[in-house]
């Protein structure tokens, strides 16, 4: 549950600055979610949560493109769209996904032997 | 907190994220920091244009304009402006081109000002950093300045100019990285203010292509290892081919002017280049044409324009209608100077094509030392002048240059660049390096009304030198050849020369109304196709690298023959695929080898190809691959004696090579120089002949082709700006060079235009290779290329007012 919660804030987060920040907002986005909700699965989260919203933006975008830059651009880098299109999510879901890690180093961890 | 994980995890993050914003430079290319890149909210996806766009209107609130100014788009992307007056129009065009075109245009004029290592870096073996040199070195920010200065000096181009510079500032400063143009984004920079100057740099960068092809240089090198009988016979001034642009023989009825006949002396020692900064590609060239209304089916005057330039994308044109109370005019303007160059008003039309005369001299100096602080003129020291240039390059320290600027102009080789040690320095004299005001010219004609106009309005031009066709409602059509023409002695300006002595100088210039020109000829049209301007009988001696031989005298074979031309034929006639230097040579050539039997199986099928073949380069003709690869083979075999290690040389034109070849086939010339044996024409045609047969059926193994289509075989494209091979676009098309239809691999039909000037107003029809926008994600990027390809126009909608709905964007500046 709380893995869902901090994937969804890391999601909605990382779409609000992206209208205002450069593509490093969403390394902050990441680390907020990483820092607050603290799951289990922080790097997860913070992968997925990339993944889902660079991969709808790609997708709305290719839908209704008017021209296919994406392969010619692939081609710039001896790749296939496809391809590309897997590069450009790893990185995006890499850099949020290790930002939610570092995020989540904020907060001690939590300690079961506390209530012994 | 969990210290030493969070630091460990942070440095990851951090490297990660700052690698990714970062470009990076592998092997001479430049990677673009990829996060930034891909990133789908602010990268190159951003560039990619959605393809259900509704037809809107947009405000925009810009303190700079007076009045309203309305830029709508027509479906084709073509802005139609109208404007209260002209400080706005003129704003609005640099906005609205900036828009379309902005990276093109910085580009452009960072290409012509030697800057392009800032963008790119050095490049491999610095080649890059050479050409910015080379830039520098040719004095192109001078010639700049020179025409900046001109432009400057009367009020209307100065407003032109100076308003056209703001409007795009005004859209510059709307940008941010995510609506930078792809290729920013790919090259990882961000666009720098425009200025006055770079309007001036990309009108001097145009006069660079067109002016650039002299060959003093090769023919002085030939002088020097063959003779002067050689370079008569190989490089005579005048070729026997006739038709000149205007023929009135003994009619040019003006007091010519004469200087004195005193022989130039030839440097005694002469220059041994190895390379020189590549010059124009002899594939650029142009037709135009105007046809009176006595030979149209209309009555009404008929205007063709047809300029061929180097293919590139973004477009080299880019369509725009100007409208203000004073002036209605549309057609091709330059992206990054004001005006329309090739158009229609209300009244009349004016195409152009290179005038191809000789306007670049090279002068011999003698410095009187190795500091070369001083150099000697007229029997005294001169004292030098030295420009320091700085290259600011990407990811490297600055690179200085010095460059010495004399009497004549600046010295563009010497042991620093691309010469040997003991060769001599030659001043570079480029008639572009003097102040004059073409924009004035355009910016008349913007709102010319009739001949007299037009006439008033070339006399402010000065160079590259260009043949201006025009046709009015009234009916006049007419040609000038247009320029500053120094007035040169007999061989002056072929090969390089003495510079020590002013008199060696261009002493004056053939004034104006001298020039060659001629109104409603008899025979019923005007044309030109950068051939010979005028009979024999014109008093000045004229020179240039080559005079076109071919397509003009198709271009007067066919407007000749009907006396009622159609729309339909002009635009036809642009796709002409008649090679008249085939047909010209080919009978020959077969009959030599004809009496051959010993030919093997290919040979004998590419024999009955050619014999068979009508001279026509269509799509499909195998007949025209055949001959271009046998033409292809032929050249350096028969003029093998050009092939001289480390100096510059070049072959005598395909016109003297036909003419030679059938008229002294056992001229000493082709033997072939590495055999014992005596070759002539036969024997040199038949060895290129099987030459090109084998190179043809290696072409076919390759591609895994039965056939050697003429499209296939040209394989040509549209490249980008960048030569990146993958937003190069290739296109399956007809004709090539010596053809009207001169689309060869990478040159061609620019800006295809033709008018009709109907008394109840002009209608016109456009095509070019390209399209409005600049942005490779745009549909608008390609989206006359097919067009282009087929043969086929589109109206261009030349606007009376402004029309109700939106088709497509309309922008609105409003004063603040």
């Amino acid at each position: 549950m709380r893995f869902f919660q901090q994937l969804i804030f890391i999601l909605i987060v990382s779409t609000v600055l992206s209208l205002w920040l450069p593509w490093w907002s969403i390394a902050i986005a990441g680390f907020l979610g990483g820092a607050i909700f603290h799951s289990g699965k922080n790097f997860l989260a913070g992968f997925l949560a990339i993944i889902i919203l660079w991969g709808s933006m790609i997708g709305w975008t290719e839908w209704h493109a008017a021209s296919d830059l994406t392969t010619r651009v692939a081609q710039i880098f001896s790749l296939n769209k496809p391809l590309l299109i897997v590069v450009t999510l790893l990185i995006g879901g890499i850099g949020s996904g290790l930002a939610a890690l570092t995020g989540s180093y904020i907060r001690p961890k939590k300690k079961k032997n506390l209530y012994y | 907190m969990r210290i030493v994980p969070f630091f460990i995890s942070l440095v990851f993050t951090a490297g990660f994220f700052y690698m990714l914003s970062i470009s990076h430079e592998i092997d001479g290319n430049r990677i673009p920091p990829l996060g930034k890149f891909l990133d789908p909210f602010h990268g190159f996806w951003q560039n990619i244009e959605s393809n259900n766009t509704q037809p809107k209107q947009e405000e925009k609130l810009l303190g700079a304009v007076k009045d309203e100014v309305i830029i709508y788009h027509d479906s084709l992307l073509i802005p139609h402006l109208f404007a209260e007056n002209d400080a706005d129009l003129y704003l609005a065009q640099g906005y609205v081109t900036a828009m379309h075109r902005l990276w093109q245009m910085e580009f452009q004029t960072h290409a012509a000002a030697g800057r392009i290592s800032e963008i790119t870096g050095a490049g491999k073996n610095d080649a890059v950093l050479n050409y910015d040199r080379g830039q520098r070195r040719l004095g192109m920010v001078y010639a700049a300045e020179k025409a900046l200065e001109g432009m400057l000096s009367s009020p209307a181009s100065k407003e032109a100019v100076e308003q056209y510079t703001k409007g795009v500032n005004a859209y510059i400063e709307t940008l941010s990285y995510k609506d930078f143009p792809f290729e920013y984004k790919l090259l990882d920079y961000a666009p720098e203010s425009w200025t006055t100057l770079k309007c001036a740099l990309l009108l001097r960068s145009m006069a660079q292509t067109l002016n650039m092809g002299d060959k003093d240089i090769e023919m002085t090198n030939t002088l020097r290892l063959f003779g002067k009988e050689a370079v008569d016979l190989l490089f005579p001034d005048r070729e026997k081919v006739g038709e000149p642009i205007v023929s009135k023989p003994n009619q040019w009825n003006f007091p010519a002017i004469s200087l004195d006949g005193k022989p130039l002396a030839l440097p005694e020692e002469l220059i041994q280049l190895q390379q020189k900064i590549p010059g124009s590609d002899p594939n650029t060239g142009s037709n135009n044409w105007a046809v009176h209304g006595s030979k149209t089916s209309t009555g009404s005057p008929m205007l063709s324009s047809d300029p061929h330039l180097n293919l590139s994308l973004p477009s080299i044109w880019f369509a725009i209608q100007l409208k203000t109370k004073n002036m209605n005019v549309m057609g091709a303007s330059l992206p990054g100077a004001p005006h329309v160059i090739i158009g229609f008003t209300d009244s009349v039309a004016w195409a152009v094509t290179n005038a191809q005369r000789d306007l670049v001299d090279w002068y011999q100096i003698k410095f009187k030392d190795d500091k070369k602080d001083s150099y000697q003129l007229d029997g005294s020291w001169i004292n030098s002048k030295k420009v320091i240039e700085k290259f600011t390059v990407r990811g490297r320290e600055t690179y200085i240059d010095t460059v010495i600027y004399t009497h004549w102009g600046p010295v563009v080789y010497d042991e620093s660049y691309q010469a040997e040690d003991n060769l001599k320095h030659y001043a570079f004299r480029w008639i572009a390096h003097d102040v004059s005001n073409e924009s004035q010219t355009f910016y008349e004609l913007n709102r010319a009304k009739n001949y007299q106009d037009y006439m008033q309005a070339l006399n402010y031009y000065s160079g590259p030198a260009q043949n201006f066709a025009f046709a009015s409602v009234q009916g006049d059509v007419a040609m000038r050849v247009q320029g500053k023409f120094p007035i040169r002695r007999k061989n002056e300006g072929k090969f390089v020369l003495d510079g020590s002595q002013t008199s060696n100088g261009w002493q004056a210039f053939i004034p104006n109304e001298q020039n060659v020109m001629e109104k409603n000829p008899l025979r019923g049209f005007v044309s030109s196709a950068n051939q010979y301007p005028a009979d024999s009988t014109y008093p000045y001696y004229i020179h240039a690298r080559s005079f076109e031989a071919y397509r003009n005298r198709r271009i007067n074979e066919v407007l000749g023959k009907s006396n009622q031309v159609k729309v339909e034929d002009l635009m036809q006639l642009h796709s002409d695929n008649y090679n008249m230097k085939a047909a010209e040579s080919l009978p020959y050539f077969l009959s030599t080898i004809g009496t051959i039997s010993a030919l093997n199986k290919a040979e004998k099928k590419a024999f009955d190809k050619l014999s068979s073949w009508d001279f026509y380069y269509d799509v499909d003709s195998e007949g025209a691959s055949y001959y271009e690869a046998w033409w292809d083979a032929l050249m350096p075999l028969l003029w093998d004696e050009f092939d001289v290690e480390k100096t510059s040389l070049t072959y005598p034109t395909s016109y003297q090579t036909i003419y030679l070849l059938k008229k002294y086939p056992e001229l000493k010339w082709f033997d072939f120089q590495s055999t014992p044996e005596k070759e002539n024409a036969q024997v040199i045609l038949l060895k290129a002949f099987r030459e090109s047969v084998l190179q043809i059926e290696n072409w076919k193994k390759d591609k895994g082709f039965e056939k050697v289509r003429w499209a296939d075989y040209k394989d040509s494209y549209i490249g980008h700006l960048l030569r990146v091979s993958a937003l190069n676009i290739k296109v399956q098309h007809g004709g090539n060079h010596d053809i009207v239809n001169a689309h060869s691999k990478t040159h061609g039909p620019s800006w295809r235009m033709v008018s009709s000037l109907e008394k109840n107003g002009i209608k016109t029809w456009a095509t070019y290779p390209g399209g409005q926008s600049g942005n490779p994600g745009s549909r608008y990027y390609d989206r006359f290329l097919s067009h282009w390809t087929s043969g086929r126009y589109f109206e261009l909608d030349f606007m009376q007012v402004i029309p109700e709905q939106p088709q497509q964007l309309t922008i609105i500046l409003k004063p603040e």
